[in-house]
């Protein structure tokens, strides 16, 4: 696919990874475009569901944006929630898509710039590895 | 409870290929408790197989419901109006609700997508493990409440054998001997006199050895 | 005059003087702790400076968008009076009894009549008032869209045909024979905070600011680049209307006793001031500008500053040249300007061309303000600034007379915000204890029954003035979104958070019957709550609207794509409208509020914060970690002004054990803590025993301190003549007699500060060498004092000991962070070798005393414990993050919690209790509610779905859910956190959670993917 833009869905916690994602915009860090973010209240309440879904809409890659450990505001919804993303990650490789498609990253409010960084990394990483087979598969 | 757990999407995949239209069914009775067949497992593999089949090129049309419980023929009746859009069924119940689909719609092809492993209990969140094997005869009431059929190996009626060290089968390490723990439960109760009872050969004709075993209770069978 | 006096009896409201973003911000205060407030304002609206501002640093965005609102739309208005075009005339009486006489200027317009239609201002542009400055546009008479209030204001003087404007008001509100009102006011307290002008230059003749069009103050450069501005927002050459190419900004004018009729003070907001402007302008033109700051010391020592002068420095090409320009000349013929300025390591003339020269104007208190002091009695300072208590920087020498913002002294938008909350707190105190009111029984607002109504949504989007349209089209915007399913309405709506868009969108919820609404604008996180409140006015249930985030998450970092940054805010749109229409109208929970206070840390801080909310009656636990109160206070011995400060802890220490409401646990250690904001529970121990208390409270203060640096650098724990400053100050104090022996002694500064491992100024240091250096001198005044130092940060009165130091023979000789001082054993001495650039060569001095300037660092243990125990964010440096560091400086994200003194930043002791009378405000606005609203986000069981398995039982971090006697789980709304766990593991799909049901997320993820794959 000529002129390849990922398209990648950003779950992320109200209280940590969307609070950082405003403070990479008060801040200005530009970070690409492809990244959207859909607000959650925990990462612990993102759903395989919710994932699976984004995957079968088309999404090239999708990650679950949490409290660093330790750090959750409702005290373990982030590493219950990295655990449903070892669960899924195995259950797309089952599907025929790459595992690395999908990530949990741990992010705490104040990290603008880490904010901006790991959208730059996993859209480049998601860019390197080309389009999700079901979104070319969608587009035939 | 009947657990049971996903087959490999694969295999799944294998079974409805043929087809454009599946009805997915699931079960919210045991299958929901143990994760492997209510209305989640149900959304996840619809979508799953989805994505698997546009993989190879197939749009397939998946139509997700969720019954009160599969085994039972009046609950199977809710499919009559969604049967007929479907080229063939996949269900998530156990090998009973599986079967009860086959019976009710004749003509359309049943899978299941589960394999119905054991009658378990959640040992916490998450882990589920096997207690009975339903052979019609219970021991229970002399074995400490711990079920040497289910949890010994060998399901041996008078001790342990050779290979129980340390309290573990022979096996694996994982597994507790189950005559360690009704030992230790029986002398716990003071009951150690139980164990010296001698259990005769196991009559498993109330085990399924005489064929398929059926419960009739007069007063509410017509 | 008009002899309609109203004369007022009762004394129990405090009068706040001066409607800019500090008064506006203690009237608040007060107003949300149930306090009635009476807040004047000569303008005719309110918001003062900062209305004037384009964006503020460091977050570089307009917040008094954010504020202002609130004076008039929300709830709280029941306590604030608001009188604008009024001035306070006298004072009399005294702190609980003070009689105050206001005069209302005629505004002959009727405000209860004005809808600020604009019809007056169109035909007679010459009668409108507005403030004047750059702007030459056609002039608004509201000041800034967000004016309030929204009204206009008449120039009778201007007007030749009186009867001819009357009658162009279609709503009849002109009034020529307005007359001005007089109003004797009663009052306990009176706080002022009418702010301060900015130097005038134009006296100045040698920077020609009088002359050359294109030489501006700082303030009207910010004007320029304002999308209200002159220029609507566009970058020009105020003479010929050119795009610049090249701009400079110089430093100190009017500041640092530079020039004449300069204060003799730092002005200490201008470096950042001058820092936003170029950052600003870089970011807008990038590589076809070129920024240049003249300056003398870059005073970034606020919180996190240093890295926003690093980001100026390193990530956006700003020049920072050290250096205070002789002239400004303007050569015949010529475009450009040329300044001609020398540095300090070279004796060369430099002369450079600049298309335009910003001065950074520094602050002073306007005459009416001095006349206003001075009538009410207040003593002023050499600088005309009011006298304070040096531990109470907002107390005067009056009592029940309180000063809070630039007109206490110079200072930036967080400092003024903190000074108002304190002021709040002391003038709120001054206040008779009373019955609280019976809120007036509020008539339910009877929200629209739309359970059979189809989805109508209406999509209102903001240009947020450039933050938004400056960077995509807003119209594209509304044109897409009216195509969306659903939509029934779609416009753009400038500031959507301003008075009168918020009007222009209730209008259109109620006319076209709308239910539910999108909002394309900034984040939910800050304006959420705004247009929550605004669909309950215009009858719909407040859950009914979905904000999508185009600002934050689109214009802002995609500010260099424009094309990408339309596409992204239409799918972020698209997202916000599916999933509003899948939105129902959801009830709120309320629980009863635990008044209890949970004070952590016993330092000033703490023990001010206790002592003036155990004065407002409520119960104050009080938990220090050591075995004494006092914290890093009991090292001090004396500040910079003199004031002792060990009298001081002394004092404090015996008012907190003598309090009976506070009840005090040293030893105390924090080990769990649960519940929710109003009702948390907290477990510490405590006392030798260690034993075990838990305890009830409503808010938590977080005054936990910081920690003195102490770094192993320049021979310190091993050479006997190095010592800290802190250790300096108690031995120079101790030892007087071995001072007198000293013949050198030299200081380092920023040792541990500003370096790559600590990159933030710890503040308090240049102040500190300043004050040993002079205590040093006075006791020995032949010892030679050597400062090395990278940028003198004596902000604000500090200047003026700096000044005497310098006087007093202090050698101030600078170093870089290349190439530090070295220093080596010398026996009992240490030799000191550094570089001087006016004499271009290495000196070394032998000395008896070095002092390093080590700082502070946070309590990273500590705080990294309590963040843990109470799951609060901290900055990359360890440091508890405020919510919102200008809006909310004191206020943690989480609510109920709020933090103060060192633990937020370093300060100094002074400024460390302003924080702590600060959060004693703060408390009281969620101290004073009965109730507290738990909102809506709580998971909710479908009992007929549910299969009873015990998975949600499990799953919750809280233990909410249990299986009920009907056979399946259940959730107690006000019991449930709302985290959303239990949804997502439920293997029956029976749950969800209010507010975030997963229709409404998957509609999210469907809308984004039904146009990327349409």
């Amino acid at each position: 696919m000529e002129n390849f833009e990922p398209v990648i869905v950003a779950f992320c916690c109200h209280y940590c990874a969307y609070t950082a994602a405003d403070m990479a915009g008060s801040q200005r860090l530009p970070y690409p475009p492809n990244v959207k973010i859909v607000q959650i209240p925990c990462s612990g309440k993102i759903d395989a569901l919710h994932i699976v879904t984004a995957f079968e809409k088309g999404a090239d890659g999708v990650y679950v944006a949490g409290c660093l450990e330790g750090d959750c505001h409702f005290k373990n919804g982030n590493t219950r929630a990295a655990r449903r993303i070892e669960f899924v990650k195995k259950y797309l490789e089952e599907i025929g898509i790459e595992s690395e498609r999908l990530e949990m990253v741990n992010v705490s409010a104040g990290m603008g710039h880490r904010f901006a960084q790991v959208a730059t990394e996993i859209t480049d990483k998601i860019r390197k590895l080309g389009p999700s087979p079901i979104r070319t598969a969608l587009a035939q | 409870m009947i657990t049971a757990e996903r087959k490999p999407l694969e295999e799944l995949i294998e079974y409805i290929k043929p087809f454009k239209r599946i009805l997915l069914l699931g079960c919210n009775e045991c299958v929901t408790v143990c994760a492997a067949g209510g209305r989640k497992e149900v959304g996840l593999l619809a979508s799953g197989l989805q994505m698997a089949m546009l993989k190879t090129g197939n749009n397939i049309e998946i139509r997700q419901h969720t019954l009160e419980r599969q085994c039972d023929p009046e609950y199977v009746e809710e499919l009559v109006p969604m049967i007929d859009s479907a080229d063939a069924v996949m269900s998530m119940a156990c090998g009973c609700g599986v079967q009860q689909i086959a019976m009710r719609f004749k003509d359309k092809p049943v899978f299941p997508a589960v394999n119905t492993t054991f009658m378990g209990a959640s040992e916490r969140q998450g882990v589920w493990a096997e207690r009975c094997q339903g052979c019609g005869n219970c021991l229970l009431g002399i074995t400490g409440g711990i079920c040497p059929i289910a949890r010994c190996a060998k399901q041996l009626m008078n001790g342990p054998c050779g290979g129980s060290t340390g309290g573990r089968c022979e096996i694996s390490e994982d597994v507790d001997c189950a005559w360690q723990l009704i030992w230790d439960r029986l002398k716990a109760l003071g009951l150690q006199d139980r164990y010296l009872d001698i259990v005769p050969a196991k009559d498993w004709r109330t085990g399924g050895g005489s064929g398929p075993r059926k419960i009739i209770r007069e007063d509410l069978a017509e | 005059m008009q002899n309609s006096n109203t004369i007022e009896t009762q004394n129990n409201k405090v009068l706040v003087v001066g409607g800019g973003l500090g008064g506006i911000r203690t009237a608040l205060d007060l107003a949300e702790a149930d306090k009635d407030v009476v807040l004047v304002d000569k303008d005719f609206t309110v918001g003062g400076l900062m209305t004037q501002l384009d964006r503020t640093f460091p977050t570089n965005n307009c917040d008094l968008c954010t504020i202002a609102p609130h004076l008039s739309e929300s709830n709280r208005q029941e306590h604030i009076e608001l009188m604008t075009m009024t001035s306070v005339d006298n004072v009399t009486g005294e702190k609980g009894n003070f009689s105050v006489t206001l005069i209302t200027k005629p505004r002959y317009i009727n405000l209860e009549k004005c809808t600020a239609c604009g019809e007056c201002l169109k035909q007679f542009p010459e009668c409108v008032r507005f403030n004047p400055g750059l702007d030459h546009r056609a002039p608004t008479c509201m000041r800034y869209p967000q004016a309030t209030p929204q009204a206009f204001s008449i120039d009778l003087a201007k007007c030749t045909d009186v009867q001819a404007l009357v009658k162009v008001c279609p709503a009849g509100a002109i009034n020529p024979d307005d007359m001005p009102i007089k109003r004797e006011l009663k009052c306990a307290s009176i706080v002022l905070s009418p702010g301060a002008d900015l130097f005038d230059p134009s006296a100045l003749d040698y920077l020609g600011y009088a002359k050359f069009p294109d030489v501006v103050t700082s303030l009207e450069y910010e004007r320029i680049l304002s999308a209200s501005g002159p220029t609507a927002g566009k970058l020009l050459c105020p003479s010929n209307g050119r795009q610049p190419k090249k701009i400079a900004w110089i430093q100190c004018i009017g500041s640092r006793g530079l020039q004449k009729g300069a204060g003799a003070y730092c002005s200490n907001a201008c470096c950042m001031f001058a820092l936003k402007e170029a950052i600003i302008t870089k970011e807008r033109f990038q590589e076809d500008i070129e920024t240049t700051i003249f300056y003398m010391d870059m005073r970034t020592f606020g919180k996190d500053y240093e890295l926003y002068l690093n980001r100026a420095k390193d990530d956006y090409g700003v020049r920072f040249l050290r250096s205070r320009p002789h002239s400004i000349l303007h050569h015949e013929n010529e475009e450009n300007l040329t300044l001609t300025y020398t540095q300090d390591d070279s004796t060369k003339q430099f002369e450079e061309k600049f298309d335009m020269v910003v001065l950074s104007t520094g602050f002073k208190t306007s005459e009416d303000t001095r006349a206003l002091a001075t009538k009410i009695g207040l003593q002023l300072n050499d600088d005309f600034f009011p006298v304070t208590d040096g531990f109470n920087p907002v107390a005067t020498t009056k009592p029940g007379i309180y000063v809070a913002g630039t007109f206490q002294g110079p200072k930036d938008i967080p400092d003024t915000m903190v000074q108002a909350s304190a002021a709040a707190c002391m003038a709120g105190a001054d206040l008779p204890f009373f019955a609280k009111k019976q809120a007036a029984e509020k008539e339910e607002e009877r929200a629209r029954d739309i359970s059979l109504e189809e989805p109508k949504v209406g999509v209102f989007i903001c240009d947020c003035g450039e933050n938004i349209g400056g960077v995509i089209n807003v119209e594209d915007l509304v044109e897409d979104a009216a195509k969306l399913p659903y939509v029934a309405v779609a416009k753009a709506e400038g500031h959507g958070c301003s008075r009168i868009s918020m009007q222009n969108i209730r209008q259109t919820i109620e006319e076209e019957q709308l239910n539910r609404v999108v909002i394309g604008g900034c984040s939910p996180r800050t304006h959420l709550t705004k247009f929550q409140d605004l669909l309950g006015k215009a009858g719909l249930n407040k859950y009914l609207v979905e904000i999508a985030n185009i600002r934050d998450q689109a214009t802002w970092v995609h500010f260099g794509m424009p094309g990408e940054a339309t596409t992204k805010a239409k799918e972020l749109i698209k997202m916000a409208v599916g999933s509003a229409v899948k939105a129902q109208p959801l009830a709120d929970q309320s629980l009863p509020m635990n008044k209890n206070v949970l004070v952590v840390g016993g330092g000033v801080t703490g023990m001010t914060a206790a002592l003036r909310l155990a004065d407002q009656g409520f119960q104050i636990y009080l938990a220090e970690r050591s075995d004494k109160l006092g914290g890093l206070a009991n090292k001090l011995i004396k500040t910079l002004e003199g004031d002792d400060v060990q009298a001081f802890v002394a004092d404090l220490i015996a008012k907190v054990q003598n309090n009976k409401k506070i009840q005090v646990f040293t030893r105390a250690l924090i080990v769990d803590h649960s519940g929710m904001p109003g009702m948390f529970k907290t477990g510490m121990q405590s006392g030798p025993q260690m034993f075990y208390r838990q305890i009830d409270h409503g808010v938590t203060i977080l005054a936990t301190g910081a920690l003195s640096n102490r770094p192993s650098q320049y021979l310190l724990d091993q050479s006997p003549a190095v010592r800290t400053q802190l250790e300096t100050q108690k031995f120079v104090y101790d030892n007087p007699d071995a001072v007198k022996k000293w013949e050198n002694v030299v200081m380092i500064q920023c040792v541990g500060s500003r370096t790559p491992e600590n990159p933030n100024c710890s503040r308090i240091c240049c102040q500190n060498a300043i004050k040993n250096a002079l205590a040093i001198l006075a006791i020995n005044p032949e010892a030679r004092v050597f400062v090395l130092y990278r940028d003198m940060r004596t902000y604000g009165f500090q200047e003026e000991y700096y000044q005497k130091a310098r006087s007093q023979g202090v050698l101030f000789v600078r170093y870089d962070l290349d190439t530090p001082p070295k220093v080596q054993a010398a026996g009992d001495q240490v030799d000191v070798t550094f570089h001087d650039a006016i004499l271009g060569m290495e000196i070394t001095v032998t000395a008896d005393n070095l002092s390093l300037s080590t700082g502070m660092i946070a309590d990273n243990d500590a705080t990294e414990e309590l963040a843990m125990v109470f799951k609060l964010p901290r900055t990359v440096d360890g440091y508890f993050l405020e919510d919102h560091v200008k809006l909310r400086p004191v206020d943690m994200s989480v609510p109920g919690f709020f933090v103060a003194g060192t633990a937020h930043s370093p300060k100094l002791i002074r400024e460390s209790i302003t924080q702590a009378n600060a959060v004693a405000a703060r408390a009281q606005t969620m101290l004073a509610r009965d109730s507290i609203n738990l909102g809506a986000a709580s998971a909710k069981v479908d009992g007929n779905l549910c299969a009873a398995c015990l998975i949600c039982v499990r799953a919750c971090p809280f233990d909410v859910p249990f299986i009920n006697a009907d056979g399946y789980s259940e959730i107690d709304p006000a019991k449930c956190h709302g985290c959303g766990i239990c949804v997502s593991e439920c293997p029956a799909k029976a749950i969800q959670l209010m507010q975030f049901e997963d229709d409404r997320i998957l509609a999210k993820v469907e809308q984004l993917f039904e146009r990327i794959n349409a």
